[in-house]
């Protein structure tokens, strides 16, 4: 184990900016002072005081806007149509419609993957990324993404541990810690004068070569053990795992219980933007005159238009069905196909959710088993 | 350290041998569509056109193969992608054919589409039809409207194969006679003798001398038995709601019946998340599916 003392921290950022793009939390200097992930720069301290970002990381592997795609069109011939040609003119078919000039197409994929580095994130918030990873990386046999593998490739993580949870956080009911390592290269954990850190990939290996980092002492290393210790019986337990699944599934007719959560959600989305897991996106083409690109951004399951049919069919018309397809998605679909929850127990959901929904209030009443008659509950 | 990697996944695992089209890290960007040229244009309806692509790179198209049944990706650039069935047959080296009903952006641009122009392709995709696992069995199609564009390769399919089935019913129906699409094939379906076709439209009409009824009341009507058949259906959601009724009445198992869904789709390779039947994805897990699959999942249809 490794230690770093508070004042190299500053220095450590900055050898590693030498070669990425190093990211840390950071407060904005306007009067709101969101917090919230960030391009380090010399002197901008790391905000690690406040729990969780306004939102997480993802947006840094899994972009929120990307165009992935360009395409030119060249006419033939360069000039295309001659324009002198006039009205009923051998230029024209016999609708009198301009004739069309053949195009040839240059179509190129874009890939942008520089190196970086996302100092100081929560162990939830990398999790998150390793159950999109599995969407992206083509697990169960299916498709391998480019620009997120990329990307996912080219990053490095070092996760800050949790010092005090937010009574919104619930890691743990979900297997997770405060301390978690799941998908961390080196965890940094808060002890007095600095941190201690553990090595946890290759990539972390490489990072603690660094001069910033001498050997842990044994009592910073026993003080680490003890921070994770105090920290993991402070993490709310909000529900227990087992049968989650099934009950979703034998509760999914369960129109009632479902309006009755859904009523006041107003689709916003804001937790599906804010939440570490959610991965959905939608495709849009972008071009002007002869030059365009395909771009993919962030997309929101809440959102009606998300399943809409040209024909004017929706299969998930109603609010409450997008609102139980965003929670049977993260604990049944999901775990159904890629052996995993689609939820680290963050809570920004919670806590950025207008209408104080909740999501471990959904999870306990739909992911339990319900009182058949509906009557028998009132 | 290896508990940290565990779960992390950084290669696809392709399945050999899968019925669903899959693609690894090897395989290429598979959001990048592969550039086309349409060569040809047909009319079918006063709304469908279909059109026939072939891909500019001369070796994709001489390696390209589909099984009956998948799907792929057309789209213009500028103005975006939709799934259609690729209706041309397995065997045609010469072109891939879609048939497009203008409805939207996207089809609406595909039908501004002149012969010469491009398009981009993204292709095979979603599972086929299990054409050979039919084999030795009477086949009953059931289609209406733009419906057949969805079947039309797996009939070429097993009309190629004409030895490896017994009786072939292609029940087809549209509004009107102008609604009918594919009038070749018809043509061809009515002059076989090995082919029991039967075409209907909705309402009489004139200059129409042939069959006038509802897709499901010639289906009964006709009466095949269930006994060693696979019934196929595709068309109008109605539609299909009262073919399912009367398969049943004739007491065709769940298991008989095949049907091919549609969704709004986007990556069309299972990622972007909207064509969720519960955990399955329409655009990677079908769009094939049978009546006692759909039972299985959620009725979000």
């Amino acid at each position: 184990m490794k230690f770093l003392a508070e004042d190299k921290l500053q220095s450590l950022l900055k050898e590693l900016a030498n070669a990425a793009q190093v990211v840390i939390p950071a407060r904005a200097e306007d009067a709101e002072g969101m917090v919230s992930f960030r391009a380090w720069e010399p002197g901008v301290e790391p905000e690690l005081d406040v729990l969780l970002t306004r939102q997480s990381a993802k947006e840094f592997i899994f972009k929120q806007c990307e165009e992935y795609l360009t395409y030119h069109y060249t006419m033939e011939g360069e000039t295309g149509v001659p324009e002198e040609e006039e009205e009923g003119s051998p230029g024209e078919d016999e609708d009198g419609l301009e004739e069309i000039a053949h195009e040839t197409l240059r179509v190129e994929a874009r890939v942008e993957a520089p190196p970086q580095v996302l100092f100081g994130l929560r162990p939830c918030d990398a999790s998150g990324l390793v159950q999109i990873d599995n969407v992206f990386s083509g697990y169960g046999g299916f498709y391998f993404d480019p620009m997120y593998n990329a990307r996912r490739e080219a990053t490095t993580i070092l996760a800050v541990a949790c010092a005090e949870p937010r009574s919104t956080c619930f890691c743990t009911s979900l297997g997770g810690s405060p301390s978690g390592t799941e998908g961390v290269d080196a965890l940094f954990t808060p002890v007095e004068g600095g941190f201690t850190v553990e090595a946890l990939t290759d990539k972390g290996e490489e990072l603690v070569k660094s001069s910033a980092f001498v050997d842990a002492e044994g009592s910073q290393e026993e003080a680490a053990a003890k921070v994770k210790e105090e920290i993991e019986g402070k993490v709310d337990e909000a529900f227990g795992l087992e049968g989650v699944r099934e009950n979703l599934q034998a509760n999914f007719e369960d129109t009632e219980g479902w309006d009755e959560l859904a009523s006041r959600c107003i689709s916003c989305g804001t937790c599906t933007y804010v939440c570490p897991n959610c991965y959905c996106f939608n495709i849009t083409d972008h071009k002007v005159e002869t030059s365009g690109e395909r771009v993919r951004t962030w997309d929101n399951c809440f959102n009606p238009s998300y399943t809409l049919e040209t024909s004017g069919h929706n299969p998930r018309a109603s609010k409450r069905n997008r609102f139980r397809n965003r929670f049977s998605h993260k604990f049944w679909y999901y775990p159904e196909k890629y052996d995993s929850l689609l939820c680290s127990g963050c809570g920004r959901c919670i806590t950025h959710c207008p209408v104080r929904i909740d999501l471990r209030e959904v999870v306990r009443e739909m992911g339990s088993p319900r009182v058949a008659a509906s009557g028998e509950e009132a | 350290m290896a508990e940290a990697q565990k779960s992390r996944l950084t290669f696809a695992h392709v399945e050999e041998g899968a019925t669903t089209a899959r693609a690894g890290k090897n395989a290429g960007n598979p959001y990048l569509p592969e550039v086309a040229t349409v060569k040809e244009i047909v009319q079918e309806t006063p709304n469908i056109k279909s059109l026939r692509v072939t891909f500019d790179d001369a070796e994709v198209m001489e390696n390209f193969s589909f099984a009956p049944g998948q799907v792929g990706q057309l789209g213009v650039f500028g103005v975006g992608e939709s799934t259609f069935a690729i209706n041309s047959s397995p065997y045609d080296k010469d072109y891939l054919q879609f048939s497009v009903m203008k409805a939207g952006e996207v089809t609406t641009a595909l039908h501004d589409l002149t012969v010469g122009d491009k398009v981009g392709v993204r292709a095979p995709m979603g599972c086929s039809f299990p054409v050979e696992e039919w084999k030795g069995k009477k086949i009953l199609y059931i289609m209406g409207g733009i419906g057949a564009a969805a079947l039309r390769a797996t009939i070429s399919y097993t009309l190629a194969h004409r030895d490896d089935y017994q009786d072939i019913t292609i029940i087809y129906g549209a509004r009107t006679p102008q609604d009918l699409t594919y009038m070749y094939d018809i043509e061809d379906w009515e002059a076989r003798e090995d082919v029991n076709a039967l075409i209907t439209v909705d309402q009489e009409a004139p200059e129409w001398d042939g069959r006038v009824g509802f897709v499901p009341a010639v289906l009964e009507e006709e009466a095949p038995s269930p006994k060693d058949t696979i019934a196929i259906t595709c068309g109008p959601p109605i539609m299909i709601k009262f073919v399912l009724q009367s398969l049943e009445k004739l007491q065709f198992a769940d298991e008989q019946i095949y049907t091919t869904l549609e969704k709004r789709m986007k990556c069309g390779i299972g990622i972007c998340g909207r064509c969720n039947l519960g955990p399955k994805y329409v655009c990677v897990d079908g769009p094939v599916f049978t009546m006692a699959d759909l039972r299985e999942l959620p009725d979000e249809l």
